[in-house]
């Protein structure tokens, strides 16, 4: 007598050799069992089949690589691994900003003067910082705690420039709507407000933008022009 | 977490199997999205958790399904979706008829649903994704005895709501 989980365990062939065999032999003496084996081969089959169509239609995978960057944990982090916003969709965007602006509720919590914040599901540079983005250039420090870092385009054309502040430093590059932040990490003890962190001296912050760009940092004269031209 | 990196890359080769998995789990595509979404976010942020070594998507495919759970729960739609015993082998002579004719992603999806969940998930996790018992009572923390007739009971009820499902094959 073969009971239905057993029956069940032979077709999904999840039965040891001799069990199987004995199963096997008295499927093939009963016509009801024979039966009762297509009849379940199908419906399994029926199912994948329908189901099939929704793995046809997934598009690509959300990527997680850009919340990475803003990692404040003690824990080393493997730079050089490509960050892509681009391309993504956008809730992946999205969940990964706000996952940035999770981190940056913790570090900056009751800050008014926070340089970033969060719109529309994005992280973005808040109106001082947006300010600097939008008119510094790396050579004119302003009095503020603001300062300008590098200033390159990333493979898609688009112009990122490295900041640093009292707290943090980062990467910002330039979309439509304004200056979308690409990593924002705590300055380092000791480097705070320090203009050359910006240039490359937080290791994350230059593994970042060493991922990030796309031929050589601008001198000081593209980074003029690129001021004049809009960021375009 | 040394094998961080690569979550990108692992979630890529399973991503479609894990939207299969949750929309055999969820009520509709939106809710099924949704889920697969979260699951992913989840595992991301729980990826030091993964043993290197171990199947990522068992792994992924178990969070998914604590999420669907929790997602059940927070909706306060549990009980109505976890049928008792006896109710859950009734199931199987739902009037609905079966068909000869090929299921559609839809009726598959509307019969899966009728399923209570606890038979839905071992159904989605051998017959449609493929596993096999001892990783799906691994992935459920069941033991395989309780997968096993889960799962003679959850594909007897579909046979009765679905038919064969296509006699072409």
């Amino acid at each position: 007598m073969i009971d239905d989980e057993e029956f069940f365990a032979w077709l999904d062939g999840e039965l040891d050799e001799t069990a199987a065999v004995r199963v096997a032999a008295a499927v093939a003496a009963s016509p009801e069992l024979t039966r009762k084996a297509e009849q379940h081969r199908h419906l399994a089959a029926g199912l994948r089949r329908a189901f099939s169509d929704v793995m046809e239609e997934s598009g690509p995978a959300p990527r997680f690589g850009s919340a990475q960057t803003v990692d404040f944990g003690a824990r080393a982090i493997e730079p050089a691994r490509r960050r892509s916003w681009l391309g993504a969709p956008q809730w992946a965007a999205m969940a990964a900003s706000l996952a940035v602006g999770l981190v940056i509720g913790a570090q900056f919590a009751q800050r008014d003067n926070s340089p970033v914040r969060i719109d529309d599901g994005l992280l973005v540079a808040a109106a001082p910082l947006d300010e600097e983005l939008d008119t510094r250039l790396a050579s004119a420090p302003a009095a503020g705690p603001t300062r300008i870092g590098l200033t390159f385009r990333d493979a898609s054309g688009r112009i990122c420039r490295s900041f640093t502040d009292s707290t943090t430093s980062g990467l910002a590059c330039r979309e439509s709507d304004g200056w979308r932040i690409r990593g924002l990490y705590p300055a380092a003890e000791g480097q705070q407000g320090d203009y050359r962190m910006a240039a490359g001296e937080n290791s994350r912050l230059a593994a970042l933008i060493d991922e990030t760009i796309a031929g050589e940092p601008f001198d000081a004269a593209q980074e003029k022009a690129a001021l004049e031209a809009g960021w375009r | 977490m040394p094998s961080f990196p690569s979550f990108d890359s692992e979630l890529a080769a399973v991503w479609p199997r894990l939207r299969r998995f949750a929309h055999a789990l969820a009520r509709n595509p939106a809710d099924a999205d949704d889920l697969a979404q979260m699951a992913a976010e989840k595992a991301f942020k729980s990826f030091d958790q993964f043993q290197p070594g171990t199947r990522f998507d068992s792994w992924l495919f178990r969070i998914c399904r604590t999420s669907w759970i929790d997602t059940l729960r927070s909706q306060s739609r549990r009980a109505a979706h976890e049928a008792p015993e006896a109710l859950a082998e009734s199931v199987g002579y739902d009037p609905v008829p079966g068909t000869e004719a090929a299921i559609d992603l839809a009726k598959a999806q509307s019969a899966m649903q009728r399923l209570p969940e606890e038979q839905r998930e071992v159904v989605a996790l051998i017959l449609i994704e493929g596993f096999g018992y001892r990783e799906t009572a691994e992935i459920l923390d069941q033991p395989i005895g309780t997968v096993s007739s889960r799962l003679a009971r959850g594909r007897q009820a579909l046979l009765m709501m679905l038919g064969e499902g296509g006699q072409d094959d």
